[in-house]
């Protein structure tokens, strides 16, 4: 449900580009998403469509990366990736510490404009 | 034209919580953000608190719902400031909310302020509010297998409140696989084992909330 109030910031954070930059119209913004970050791209996308009217994104499509799990062993010192939630051990070499470098993401990163 | 724009979503958000958190520090304001599903007791336990920590620390609250001020007037009665937010519709506190909700509130007076979130385990973790800590609680009576299903939350959170012990004969939770998920999610996590309405257990919650901001 929050995926709306999540729009919505994104609405005004891509007008806010779209001012700085001089631009007047948008035909894409450009969204990464990760699959830890608690936000479901299809709500989000719908809350967008909600959203987008009578704004200057409204012509403009919304595109989401999702970003699967991944993370970083201290132990054998390499990348790895996971599904679920969570994880006790690096998958590779079963070592106890590592960190989770991907997944998290709730960001916006480009727009098509002109 | 392709544009670059790497910037978090919530940025504007992230922004207005850091304001309210220096206003926080400069007002030597400690701020506990709680967290839970409806009904999990987020209000008894901070009727608790408030008489658990009375003459030991001064303390405020933020009350966030949907609707109603039912909430607001329960700590009302026990003398302490306090402050409702309505979010009409709204699933979770943001910062706006809270900063609009500080001129109510008497920060100069105060030590401790609770902000009680909107009852939902999902969508208030993704919300930077400007708090010294998130703590959360999960009563017995919502199952033993929440951490794993919630995790964001419970990975956010520094501390967790088990709620409702009085109720365990009569449930199917198990404290014990609560305990270890949790752990699991969040190896630093603090965790309690406590009746809000009975107020077994609460001791250690009030040793740990009075060390803070000291």
């Amino acid at each position: 449900m929050h995926e709306a109030s999540i729009a919505e910031s994104l609405i005004e954070l891509a007008e806010k580009h779209l001012r700085e930059g001089n631009h007047s119209a948008v035909s894409s913004v450009t969204v990464r998403i990760g699959r830890l970050s608690g936000v479901m791209p299809d709500a989000l996308l719908f809350a967008f469509e909600a959203l987008k009217g009578g704004t200057p994104l409204e012509g403009a499509t919304l595109l989401i990366d999702v970003i699967p799990q991944g993370g970083m062993c201290k132990g054998c010192e390499k990348e790895f990736s996971f599904d679920g939630p969570y994880i006790s051990e690096c998958p590779l070499c079963g070592g106890a510490e590592f960190s989770v470098t991907r997944g998290r993401e709730l960001e916006m990163t480009e727009m098509e404009v002109a | 034209m392709n544009i670059k724009v790497v910037s978090r979503i919530l940025e504007a958000n992230d922004r207005l919580a850091e304001d309210n958190r220096k206003i926080f520090r400069d007002s030597n304001v400690y701020v506990i953000n709680l967290m839970s599903a409806p009904g999990a007791g987020k209000t008894t336990l901070l009727e608790r608190t408030v008489s658990g920590l009375s003459g030991k620390k001064k303390i405020g609250v933020i009350e966030g719902d949907i609707a109603t001020d039912s909430d607001a007037q329960r700590i009302a009665a026990l003398g302490v400031p306090v402050v409702q937010i309505n979010t009409g519709g709204a699933c979770h506190l943001d910062a706006n909310m809270i900063r609009e909700a500080l001129s109510g509130l008497p920060l100069k007076d105060m030590e401790l302020l609770f902000i009680e979130n909107v009852g939902n385990l999902v969508c208030p973790a993704e919300f930077d509010i400007g708090e010294n800590e998130k703590v959360m609680i999960l009563s017995v009576t919502e199952g033993d297998d929440k951490p794993l299903k919630y995790p964001l939350m419970f990975e956010r959170a520094s501390a967790l409140v088990i709620n409702k012990i009085d109720l365990l004969p009569f449930v199917d939770a198990s404290v014990q696989k609560i305990r270890e998920d949790s752990l699991r999610l969040n190896p630093g996590m603090r965790i309690f084992e406590a009746s809000a309405k009975t107020g077994s257990g609460l001791q250690p919650w009030f040793e740990w909330l009075n060390q803070k901001g000291k």
